[in-house]
């Protein structure tokens, strides 16, 4: 039990256990919503008897029944995985940076995903559990990429021009990107869908690869949380609480690449996120690292299978690719940080 | 020699030529710097041959150089005068058209923001143009001609970005980040459009989203004409301020340059080339960057090359796009990649070298 609460803690000031079971509540009302509602004709109604005759051997609307279990709840499951990897990835990202912009996307994490990805797929691979272990290290390579070229030349410490480092390479990685895909009309007619983010057409099976480096992330997450709380702090104060601040970073940008890795092997590069909810879980918690964290985990979920429902409503025929409404959910987010008198510090 | 120190009214002759002197109270004067003189001679130079090169290369028919120009002015085959004349030389025009409009408008932004990363494409007026000028081909929306759009598009970014940070120039890096924010909501917008409608009406859009010289539309390509030569002069007129406002705003007040307005001017242009230009080749905003860069190395120090980027930015243009129609032949690279994979590089550069000063 000590051990527990030693590495799971809420943190102290104020308890938050209330605030995130009501969000858990409400992302459990969001899921449902999820299975619901839907770009076909299988309505609310027809949906819910067919969730009620789920457990039931037959069922008379086998529709309803097939469009829920092997459409919508796939899509679901991925939603959350890939919400809790962004959103988690983003706080840890914005800690170790000590910037309140870093975000997997905008620092060229994704985009050095996609690019490692549609490189595997010109090559040749096109297994789902290679293409997990390529994204993620690609993502590892984008992100060092930003944060050595960030550190080589001190302007670490400048918020905003890391993010346009980041942005930049992301712009280059999406014309290398262009560039092969112009090529190959093999590797573009298997990416296409997938370059522009979205959880439609994927299957459970996208998901099981995933599980093993996630699984590792978490549990590096879960070991992390204390020495980050403790690197706000400062770094003397780090070391003098008896932790190795060049090892913890490094170790959070290893979690970092598999997560959105992950994330962006099984949705595609899906942008904002990692900035939005970060953002909203410190309002909501405060600037602890672990509470964050903890607010993190319904939070990433709720934005991402919310503007899942959302881009499958919109336009009822078609759907819309779910990288364009969190980008156009976060853009704003990100003008209204920026805009602020003073930038927010981590 | 006669230093500015030593004689501050006289015109150091070794440096300048003085030409015209207009004969009125006060006398109007333009200084040609010969640095400057010379640097856009060799531009222009490179320009035509780079452009003879162009004219002479394509997969349609290998012409010989003979040949080539005998079918320019209309002497040779009717198969080569339709290939040179129709093809390829409407091409090259559409290209040093924009590439100059480009990089004149990113001269002048950069000059207005005294950052040299603050070129249109960044700022987010290419992504606003093009979702506009989407908009206008998909046929959502109030439809205009697609200039007219685009030219909204740019507009309305430029409003947003400067609109959402105050006063630009003052405050760093910070109105680039909200200029990525409001570039990545009009990409958003305009795979919106392009996801919502048909497939021919999204086929017909998609030059606008890559940025390539394959649509040109010719009364997009005459509008921006028509607009690149005012604009030049203009830019010529305002040398002298922004070679003043490149210093503090303290300063060049007190030498008599009415700061705010010199900046509405130059803003306005550079918003209006951007949006006509966005409306040939759609958005092609790294020619933006490298073109003043390439000018600035070649000019003199002091100065704002004006003129220098203009001819730089279609220098860069013609060569990107001959390149990309050479290097995976017969692919055609679209000429936005290939300015992509060179300024993209570049602008990390500028970013990240210690040395490289940021302001123009």
């Amino acid at each position: 039990m000590r051990v527990l609460t030693h590495y799971l803690s809420f943190g102290k000031p104020r308890s938050l256990i209330g605030l995130w079971l009501g969000l858990s509540g409400l992302l459990i009302a969001i899921a449902l919503l999820s299975l619901l509602y839907g770009a076909g004709d299988v309505g609310p109604s027809r949906a819910w008897q067919a969730l009620q005759d789920l457990g039931a051997a037959a069922s008379y609307d086998s529709e309803a029944r097939f469009v829920i279990a092997e459409l919508r709840a796939p899509r679901l499951w991925i939603g959350l995985v890939v919400g809790v990897a962004l959103g988690v990835a983003g706080a840890l990202l914005q800690a170790v940076t000590r910037n309140p912009l870093a975000e997997p996307g905008l620092l060229g994490v994704s985009a050095g995903a996609a690019f490692a990805v549609t490189l595997a797929i010109l090559w040749g691979a096109d297994t789902a559990t290679l293409r997990v272990s390529v994204a993620q290290l690609g993502a590892l390579g984008g992100c060092l990429c930003v944060l050595a070229a960030a550190r080589l030349q001190g302007i670490g410490n400048d918020p905003v021009r890391l993010i346009l480092a980041g942005a930049i390479l992301s712009g280059l990685l999406h014309s290398l990107s262009s560039l092969i895909l112009l090529y190959d009309q093999h590797t573009a007619d298997e990416i296409r869908f997938w370059v522009v983010g979205s959880l439609a057409g994927r299957q459970l099976d996208d998901l099981v690869p995933l599980f093993p480096s996630l699984g590792v992330a978490a549990l590096l997450t879960i070991l992390l949380a204390r020495p980050l709380a403790a690197l706000a702090l400062g770094e003397h104060v780090a070391i003098g609480l008896g932790h190795h601040p060049r090892v913890v970073r490094l170790l959070v940008i290893v979690v970092v690449a598999l997560l959105v890795g992950g994330a962006t092997a099984a949705a595609g590069p899906i942008a904002f996120v990692g900035l939005v909810v970060p953002f909203a879980a410190r309002a909501l918690a405060g600037p602890d690292i672990r509470r964050t964290l903890w607010l993190c985990l319904p939070l990433g979920p709720i934005v991402v299978v919310s503007a899942d429902i959302v881009s499958r409503l919109v336009v009822p025929p078609s759907e819309l690719p779910l990288g364009v409404l969190t980008a156009l959910i976060g853009a704003p987010v990100l003008i209204g940080v920026v805009r602020g008198r003073r930038l927010p510090t981590l | 020699m006669t230093s500015p120190v030593d004689a501050p009214n006289a015109v150091r002759q070794d440096k300048y030529y003085l030409a015209l002197p207009l004969g009125q109270r006060p006398p109007l004067r333009v200084i040609v710097d010969k640095r400057n003189l010379l640097a856009n001679l060799l531009l222009l130079g490179l320009l035509i041959l780079l452009a003879g090169v162009s004219l002479n290369t394509g997969s349609a028919a290998s012409l010989s150089l003979p040949a080539t120009l005998r079918a320019l002015f209309g002497a040779g085959s009717p198969l080569d005068t339709f290939v040179i004349q129709e093809l390829r030389l409407p091409r090259i025009v559409a290209g040093v058209v924009t590439g100059g409009a480009f990089a004149l408008a990113g001269c002048l932004m950069q000059t207005v923001a005294r950052n040299r990363l603050a070129t249109p494409g960044i700022v987010g007026l290419d992504n606003g143009a093009t979702a506009f000028a989407v908009a206008s081909v998909v046929g959502a929306g109030i439809s205009l001609a697609p200039p007219a759009m685009a030219l909204t598009g740019a507009a309305v970014a430029a409003a947003l970005t400067f609109g959402l940070t105050g006063r630009i120039g003052v405050r760093g890096y910070r109105f680039l980040v909200a200029g990525i924010g409001v570039g990545a909501v009009f990409g958003a917008l305009t795979q919106l459009m392009l996801t919502r409608v048909s497939i021919d009406a999204a086929n017909a859009a998609y030059p606008w989203t890559v940025g390539s010289l394959n649509a040109r539309p010719d009364h997009a390509v005459l509008s921006l004409s028509l607009a690149l030569l005012p604009a030049l002069l203009a830019g010529i007129w305002l040398t002298r301020s922004l070679t003043v406002l490149r210093l503090s705003d303290a300063v060049a007040i007190s030498l008599g340059i009415a700061a705010g307005r010199c900046r509405m001017v130059a803003l306005s242009v550079a918003v209006i080339l951007t949006g006509l230009a966005v409306a040939v080749a759609g958005p092609v905003g790294m020619v933006a960057l490298i073109g003043p860069e390439f000018a600035r190395q070649l000019s003199a120090k002091n100065t704002v090359p004006v003129v220098g980027a203009t001819l730089a930015g279609a220098v860069v243009m013609v060569a990107a796009d001959l390149l990309g129609r050479v290097i995976l032949a017969p692919i055609e690279v679209p000429v936005g990649i290939v300015t992509a994979l060179i300024g993209s590089p570049l602008l990390l550069w500028i970013l990240l070298n210690p040395n490289a000063r940021t302001a123009p």
